[in-house]
């Protein structure tokens, strides 16, 4: 074809490159990300998350810089001998379950809400895109995010660590902590990306399905207080309490509570006083893990029944008309 | 070359029976797809987009099977629903090029289309904006820059021109006749606006109550046998209808100053007769042409017929 | 039946309509206008929810702004579909009847009366949650009758009715029309309107553009002179014999060689010049027509202008 000088402006169809039509659920994860790392929301809150490493970095400096003074040399650092180092993590891990809920409700309370709203699915399935790919695709648009915010922090702590407490059994204690810390900080993004697309698909309006999210969490939390103050009014100040062990299930009947039940579970510990070596050994001031057979399958079964719920409110047929 | 080939399509919903046996063949080209409310032209639609499974029959778009390909079918087709819908949060521009990459667009190309088919669609601008600030008519432009951003070859419109006001609707035909003719892209119409088809289609497909009534050209569908002639006469002129009939002419009853003559011989000649008499009897004639039936008389008898689908596409096929 | 003096209406600083003077009288006027020109505050004004910021409306010779007097001989049949969804289209239908302060028994006598207009008398016994637009559409019109107003305005009337509906609807009006009373209409589908009325009431950023009779409004139109198309075999010869003719101003062969177009002034004069010059010759003409002697044309022009 002779080219001519003037070029044709009038539409012309797209004959460049396509993908094949699968796994399209990539493309939607990405753009849930894309947009929601644009939020300025997000960068605050993922910051905040990580304060109580932030107050054990401070913590150990200044254990190390006054026990250089006190100590006999060669003796080692009380303060890191009696430290129990897994738990330093669980406790970072539950001091950052409110930003998390902040954070699942930023992302994920507005997804599938605002696009039932907006007509979106429309969009979304005329394209090659199937409800599957729809679903997995918000649904790894809430977990990834959520699940680095948990990591980044928790994975430098632990090379910090590595760097500068071997000689206070840091790798010896658990060998295997970086693999239970892993199974942690995905647990947050995994509950919260299935439990707010679930929550997010029975609204029209993101703000609704927020605050009913919030509610179930806060309604939870309240439970889960409810239930430790039981605990330790029926036993004596770091004593073993004689609440029946019904009770200790059910203080991880909540949100966050089964979160760090099964962190507790991972990591292979009942957690321990927020400051180290502040109390004698052996005295007990955690509750104690929850139970794996029970606890685990609750874990997934409830993430399971949130998405069934927002697949089954995701109808292709409503689509046209 | 089909576009579209439907055989014996049968679609249920529960006990509801929305297509019963449809069949018909859908051209390259631009069609109308007509029929009342409730007629099945919805369902047509989300059958071609796999969106409805059919309880027997079978379809094939573009050479590809419905129960088959479905997603290679939908990268094929873009579809403009009649509700509003867009993807939240986003301004105009991205999201376009999320359409695309939804459809397998590389991220890349993705952007450099959108802004190419938002200059078709004609909106300036405002592509910087957040999609949820925009007016109706800005609305309807976007949901066809959507459906057209991955290069489909068959584009499914539902009542393109719904909630726009004049200067709009006229914006409305005049893109998706610019982009059905001479494109390579083929165009399926669904809509209740009668003239609206037959601004921008060739050919309709008429439903009802899930069956086939009518397809052809509208041309086809639009012609009276007999070629009686239209004269449109300034005012309304009885001597001039009595001059007439004494010519021999059967004269139907005027609708405003505009009345349907038959008579022996060929249209040419009817005309210069009644020039003749028109001057004789003093009445001024505004305009005449070959009488057609409009488009909407044509649907309403072929949906109200009780006979067989009347087929016309045997006298030139698919003139496209 | 409703005449404006000088109305003017804005909110805030957004003017809604801006100093019209008009009159509507009985049959069918239709109320036209792009989106934002002004024909839902006129439409307010007259059933009397707003008040005219300056100015003089009368409806029935009375002020409508919060006047029962002039709601009585109003019906309104608004846009928006907003029902009690639960409800039958008789149960609603007979709801808004003892509103309107109709007894029982005269209550239930008129709503089978006006569904009987409507054509509904069958269909009005299911939940209106299942209505398609049009049993919706007749429903709305149902309710605006049972008062039997000497006035129905009515906005957007046509919206998403099938082809059946629309002709089964503009019939009803029809009708009413033919009883004397007064309705408007206000619509964007122009071809609709066309088969309705005749009679217009053109808004435009607010301002009346145009009001009166289609065929007189065009024929003012001095700006555009008249398209005239012939379609005949020998368009060259046909051009050639024509261009002696007074009054033509452009002409113009089509591209498919088939038909020329013509554009004439004083078109009266033109057509009969026409016919003279095709009798008095041997040339065929296969047709010839106006294509912008329509509400269409009519419409771009003055909007445009």
């Amino acid at each position: 074809m002779a080219s001519s000088p003037i070029a044709d402006l009038t539409y012309r169809n797209y004959d460049g490159p396509l993908d094949p039509p699968v796994n399209r659920w990539w493309a939607i994860a990405k753009m849930s990300m894309r947009l929601s790392t644009k939020k300025k929301g997000f960068w605050v809150w993922a910051s905040l998350s990580t304060f109580w490493y932030l107050i054990l970095l401070a913590v150990f400096y200044f254990a190390e810089t006054t026990a250089t003074a006190t100590t006999a040399l060669g003796q080692g650092n009380p303060f890191f001998k009696n430290i129990v180092w897994k738990d330093q993590f669980l406790n970072a891990f539950s001091v950052s379950q409110l930003f998390m809920l902040i954070l699942a409700l930023l992302l994920g309370a507005g997804t599938i809400a605002n696009d039932n709203r907006a007509n979106a699915l429309l969009v979304y399935l005329s394209k090659p895109c199937s409800k599957l790919d729809y679903v997995i695709g918000k649904w790894l648009g809430i977990f990834v995010p959520l699940t680095l915010v948990a990591a980044v922090p928790t994975l430098l702590f632990y090379v910090y660590c590595l760097l500068s407490y071997r000689s206070y059994g840091f790798l010896t204690q658990d060998p295997w902590l970086i693999l239970r810390l892993l199974g942690m900080v995905m647990l947050p993004g995994f509950f919260h990306a299935s439990a707010t697309l679930g929550v997010s698909s029975l609204f029209q309006q993101g703000r609704l399905a927020g605050a009913t999210y919030s509610a179930l969490y806060f309604f939870g939390l309240f439970f889960t207080k409810a239930m430790q103050t039981v605990i330790f009014v029926n036993g004596p100040m770091g004593g073993e309490s004689t609440a029946p062990p019904i009770v200790k299930s059910l203080y991880y009947c909540s949100i966050d509570g089964i979160q760090i039940g099964l962190a507790k579970i991972f990591l292979h510990t009942d957690g321990s006083q927020l400051f180290p070596g502040s109390m004698p050994v052996g005295v007990r001031f955690a509750i104690e893990a929850p139970s794996a057979v029970v606890f685990v399958p609750a874990f997934f079964g409830i993430c399971g029944v949130f998405m069934l719920l927002a697949w089954s409110r995701i109808r292709a047929v409503e689509v046209v008309g | 070359m089909t576009i579209a080939s439907v055989h014996n399509l049968v679609v249920k919903y529960g006990n509801f029976t929305a297509l019963n046996g449809l069949s018909c063949e859908i051209p390259e080209g631009c069609t109308g797809l007509l029929g009342p409310n409730g007629a099945g032209k919805t369902t047509l639609l989300k059958t071609i987009l796999g969106f409805v499974k059919p309880t027997s029959g079978s379809a094939s778009i573009l050479g590809m099977d419905i129960i088959q390909a479905g997603n290679a079918i939908r990268q094929k087709v873009g579809l403009m629903p009649e509700q509003d819908c867009h993807i939240p949060g986003m301004t105009a521009v991205q999201f376009v090029a999320y359409a695309g990459e939804l459809a397998g667009m590389p991220a890349s190309q993705a952007l450099r289309r959108s802004h190419e088919v938002l200059d078709y669609c004609g909106l300036g601008e405002a592509r910087y904006r957040n999609v949820e600030t925009y007016s109706t008519g800005m609305k309807q432009r976007i949901k066809l820059a959507q459906a057209l951003v991955h290069g489909p070859k068959l584009l499914l419109l539902d009542e393109p021109t719904n909630g726009l006001d004049p200067a709009g609707r006229e914006d409305m035909l005049e893109l998706v006749r610019s982009v059905s003719h001479g494109k390579g892209l083929n165009v399926l119409v669904s809509s209740h606006l009668l003239p609206d088809i037959e601004r921008v289609c060739d050919r309709v497909i008429v439903v009802m109550k899930g069956e086939l009534r009518a397809q052809g050209t509208i041309k086809d569908l639009k012609k009276i046998a007999g070629q009686p002639i239209d004269i449109e006469l300034r005012d309304v002129c009885p001597p001039f209808v009595a001059a007439m009939q004494a010519q021999g002419a059967s004269v139907m009853p005027p609708k405003r100053t505009t009345y349907r003559i038959q008579m022996a011989g060929l249209p040419e000649e009817t005309a210069k007769i009644a020039m003749q008499v028109a001057r004789d009897s003093g009445a001024q004639i505004r305009g005449f042409i070959l009488a057609e039936r409009s488009l909407e008389d044509a649907f309403l008898d072929a949906i109200t017929s009780t006979s067989p689908p009347v087929s016309t596409q045997t006298s030139d096929g698919g003139n496209a | 039946m409703v005449t404006a003096q000088n109305v003017s209406r804005w909110y805030g600083q957004v003017i809604g309509l801006n100093d019209i003077t008009c009159e509507i009288g009985p049959g069918i006027t239709a109320l036209l206008g792009m989106n934002g020109a002004g024909k839902t505050t006129l439409i307010r004004l007259i059933t009397g929810q707003l008040r005219p910021t300056t100015g003089d409306l009368r409806v029935f010779g009375e002020e409508p702004f919060a006047n029962p007097n002039v709601y009585r001989r109003l019906g309104y049949c608004p846009e928006i579909d907003n029902f009690y969804e639960h409800y039958t289209g008789r149960e609603f239908v007979k709801f808004l009847a003892r509103l309107d302060g109709l007894s029982k028994a005269d209550s239930k006598s008129r709503t089978e009366e006006v569904l009987e207009m409507v054509g509904m008398a069958d269909r009005a016994d299911r939940k209106i949650a299942g209505y398609s637009k049009g049993m919706r559409q007749r429903i709305k019109l149902a309710q605006a009758m049972l008062h039997n107003p000497d006035m129905i305005l009515l906005d957007e009337p046509l919206n998403g009715l099938d082809p059946v509906g629309r002709r089964e609807f503009i019939d009803i009006l029809g009708a009413l029309a033919n009883q004397g009373k007064a309705i408007l209409v206000s619509s964007h589908i122009l071809f609709e309107v066309e088969q309705m009325t005749r009679s217009l009431l053109l808004l435009h950023r607010g301002r009346l553009l145009a009001t009166g009779d289609l065929g007189v409004i065009r024929s003012l139109i001095d700006k555009h002179p008249h398209q005239i198309r012939i379609e005949t075999s020998e368009p060259r010869k046909a051009a050639a014999l024509l261009a002696s003719l007074p009054n033509i101003v452009s002409m113009k062969f089509d591209r498919s060689g088939d038909s020329i177009q013509l554009e004439v002034r004083e078109p009266d004069s033109f057509y009969d010049a026409l016919a003279k010059a095709v009798l008095e010759s041997d040339l065929n003409l296969r047709g010839f027509s106006s294509p912008d002697n329509n509400l269409e044309s009519v419409f771009k022009y003055l909007v445009e202008a």
